[in-house]
């Protein structure tokens, strides 16, 4: 007979999950309460086809029509277009906000960036991985909201308390003129030109960040681990073989018009037909996964690229990405080697900006081979 | 009056009811009898977000199920990289010198590593335009030569288990493929009357230093049927000695005409066209079944050597700047170009 002496609101809501879902309570996912780890036989689910977007999106397409302008006119208004921004300075009109010390638990703001392609790199042992570049193409900070009015809007979620405020950061400044004003008018605060991909990071109120704040690569240093997320490839309507691996039937041998069916769908009798969570065929793809924990071996000023470990981060050449600091508890930096906070600012490198930083462990190409001492 | 909101993301039903927060709490308080009413309703003192979208309409529904790219087409990440909006607009400063460069007519043939895939799909000019820097400061450390299949190479690699640390292996070159970084090559050779083959990554960085013990081309792109011919064909003594070409000379072709075993074989090759090989004395029938097979029009197929290549002017401006950066590694080992004059 247990008894639950403190019944806390997020163990109510996850006994409930466990009763009405059927999935087990060691099985929920850390980001939610539903998880897409185990296999869900139960009645009581029902998985979405779509998932709408959340209610605080506002409408981006610009749904005037746009007056067709003659060369000179264009010209004008680029040129016009391009002051407006220039002159605009958001964070003179306040105060920078100072820097804060950077603690166990500090999470600070990520990075939205394009995944370039694949390279391979040598260690100092001459052994040869792979490496994804991943390109911070014109990021800024829009929005900063502290933890107390993050707590109030619709896209909080209970189990973060109050340890977590959000940050908006922008990708790829874009023409205000393809937009919506009520688009445009989410980047006044920032003073940037409206940016065309727009993403949330939680952080801690420690790295609260200004509005307007560039962030480049430089906010990674090489050595430092990171969390990637993207939407994975997206191959349509797939079969079960490649969707699930399933092994399908030979080819010849009398097999007839079953070579890569799924076969048996379950058992029979008391086993009551198809169980949900069968695994069959479906879209397969376009689905955002994270990859933990990944080493930047080497960091690009002037392209902002950043070398990020390993051949496999989701999704297409030229897809988005996601990129923050790892929550990987014994891959986080000590406190007294801590990366920039709350970002990278001029006044950290004061010896200039290299070129290209590279981890300790990697073989640069400008020096010789690799070679074992005796 | 406080606005009463539910918690609703995960626990929809079938007709859309909403269940309020008590009347979830009580379903757990039927199940797990052991929890106190009165806790209960201390929990209750949290507030709860709606997610509803009021915007839940048919066409909505449709957009969301329609299928979406979800990455940028090459145009779009180009133009956002030299966008005037951007903080630091990308701008490509091409030196007067290189872009008025000569650069000799077959010298994509010489270095045709620096030349990136041409699948459309992995294209992108940062990332070919750091494999070449990388490759560059690479070609400083170590010279790596110019070399044909069908060339006999020696290479020199860190190995933890060699005596001194080092290994040498000497072969004729049967295969050279890739493209940027990972540009490999294939040496083959007959130790103690086992063929050997290894492939080196030509910019790996355990590689030490790569000869080229005699220079010359085959009639042949690939020289894989050296595995169905007697091992004399394959077999170089490792210490050959180095053959010198006379300067300004063209790279000779080598057109020994290798006799096969006797079948069966790894490969078809009669279906293959190969040049280096003598008459494979097979039956009348195989020949038919090759000429069944064949497809003598690809040779005419543009639109396939359109898409095995890259843009002509994308080409002229990729070996321009590979002719400029290895220029002066390759004046500094003094030596003379033999004529780039690709004879086949």
């Amino acid at each position: 007979m247990a008894t639950v002496s403190a019944v806390t609101l997020r163990n109510a809501l996850c006994q409930l999950q466990c009763r009405l879902t059927g999935v087990p309570q060691h099985a929920f996912g850390y980001v939610g309460l539903v998880s897409n780890y185990c296999q869900v036989r139960t009645k009581k689910q029902t998985k979405a086809q779509y998932k709408l977007e959340p209610d605080w999106f506002v409408n981006r397409k610009n749904r005037r029509q746009g007056k067709a302008l003659t060369g000179d006119n264009e010209d004008f208004v680029q040129e016009v277009i391009g002051d407006t921004y220039r002159n605009q300075d958001s964070m003179l009109k306040e105060d920078p906000w100072p820097r804060q010390e950077y603690h166990r638990n500090t999470r600070r703001t990520g990075v939205v960036a394009i995944k370039l392609g694949v390279v391979p790199q040598w260690t100092k042992e001459g052994h040869k991985f792979f490496t994804t570049l991943l390109q911070v193409i014109d990021n800024h900070v829009i929005r900063y909201t502290p933890p107390e009015e993050f707590e109030k809007t619709s896209g909080w979620k209970p189990w973060w308390g109050q340890r977590f405020g959000s940050v908006v950061v922008g990708a790829m400044s874009s023409d205000p003129r393809n937009f919506s004003k009520a688009y445009n008018n989410l980047f006044t605060e920032a003073g940037v030109p409206p940016k065309k991909k727009l993403t949330r990071f939680l952080v801690t109120p420690d790295a609260a960040i200004q509005p307007g704040t560039p962030l480049t690569a430089m906010h990674f240093r090489a050595g430092d681990h990171v969390d990637v997320q993207a939407k994975t490839i997206d191959y349509g309507f797939q079969g079960v073989v490649k969707r699930w691996g399933m092994k399908g039937m030979p080819a010849s041998h009398g097999v007839t018009k079953a070579h890569r069916k799924m076969g048996s769908t379950g058992g029979g009798g008391d086993k009551s037909g198809i169980w949900k969570g069968k695994k069959m065929p479906g879209h397969m793809g376009d689905k955002w996964r994270i990859l933990k924990g990944l080493k930047i071996w080497r960091i690009n000023t002037k392209y902002n690229v950043l070398y990020v470990q390993g051949p496999n981060i989701p999704g297409n050449t030229h897809g988005v990405v996601r990129i923050y600091d790892t929550i990987l508890r014994y891959k986080r930096p000590a406190p007294d080697n801590h990366p920039p906070m709350p970002t990278w600012a001029e006044e950290d490198s004061q010896q200039g900006v290299e070129l290209e930083y590279f981890d300790e462990n990697l073989h640069v190409m400008s020096e010789a081979s690799v070679s074992y001492s005796q | 009056m406080e606005k009463k909101k539910y918690y609703s993301c995960h626990l929809r039903t079938h007709d859309r009811k909403w269940i309020t927060v008590m009347a979830l709490l009580a379903h757990v308080a039927r199940g797990c009898s052991r929890i106190p009413k009165l806790q209960l309703e201390a929990a209750l003192s949290v507030r709860f977000q709606s997610t509803l979208s009021h915007n839940d309409t048919k066409a909505r529904r449709a957009r969301e199920l329609r299928p979406r790219r979800n990455y940028l087409l090459n145009d779009e990440v180009e133009q956002h990289r030299k966008s005037l909006l951007q903080q630091s607009p990308e701008v490509e400063e091409i030196p007067v010198q290189q872009a008025e460069a000569n650069v000799p007519r077959d010298f994509r043939h010489v270095m045709p590593e620096f030349l990136p895939d041409p699948n459309p799909l992995y294209r992108d000019r940062v990332t070919e335009k750091l494999e070449r820097m990388d490759m560059y400061r690479r070609r400083t450390c170590i010279d790596i030569p110019e070399f044909y299949v069908g060339s006999i190479m020696a290479v020199t690699m860190a190995d933890h288990h060699a005596p001194g640390k080092q290994s040498r292996f000497v072969g004729i070159c049967i295969q050279r493929s890739g493209t940027g970084l990972r540009a490999d090559f294939t040496l083959r050779n007959v130790i103690d009357g086992q063929g050997v083959e290894v492939r080196f990554d030509m910019y790996g960085a355990s590689l030490q230093k790569i000869e080229v013990l005699k220079l010359e081309q085959r009639l042949d792109d690939e020289l894989f049927y050296l595995r169905d011919a007697a091992q004399e064909y394959s077999t170089i003594p490792f210490d050959f000695e180095p053959v010198p070409l006379p300067k300004g000379a063209t790279v000779p072709v080598n057109s020994t005409k290798v006799k096969l075993n006797p079948r069966p074989w790894l490969e078809r090759w009669e279906r293959h066209e190969l040049k280096g090989v003598e008459d494979l004395n097979l039956p009348e029938k195989k020949y038919r079944r090759a000429r069944q097979v064949a497809k003598p029009w690809e040779r005419w197929d543009l639109m396939k050597r359109q898409r095995e290549s890259i843009n002509e002017d994308e080409e002229e401006s990729i070996m321009k700047e590979t002719y400029m950066e290895t220029e002066s590694t390759r004046r500094a080992r003094g030596r003379q170009k033999a004529s780039l004059k690709k004879t086949r």
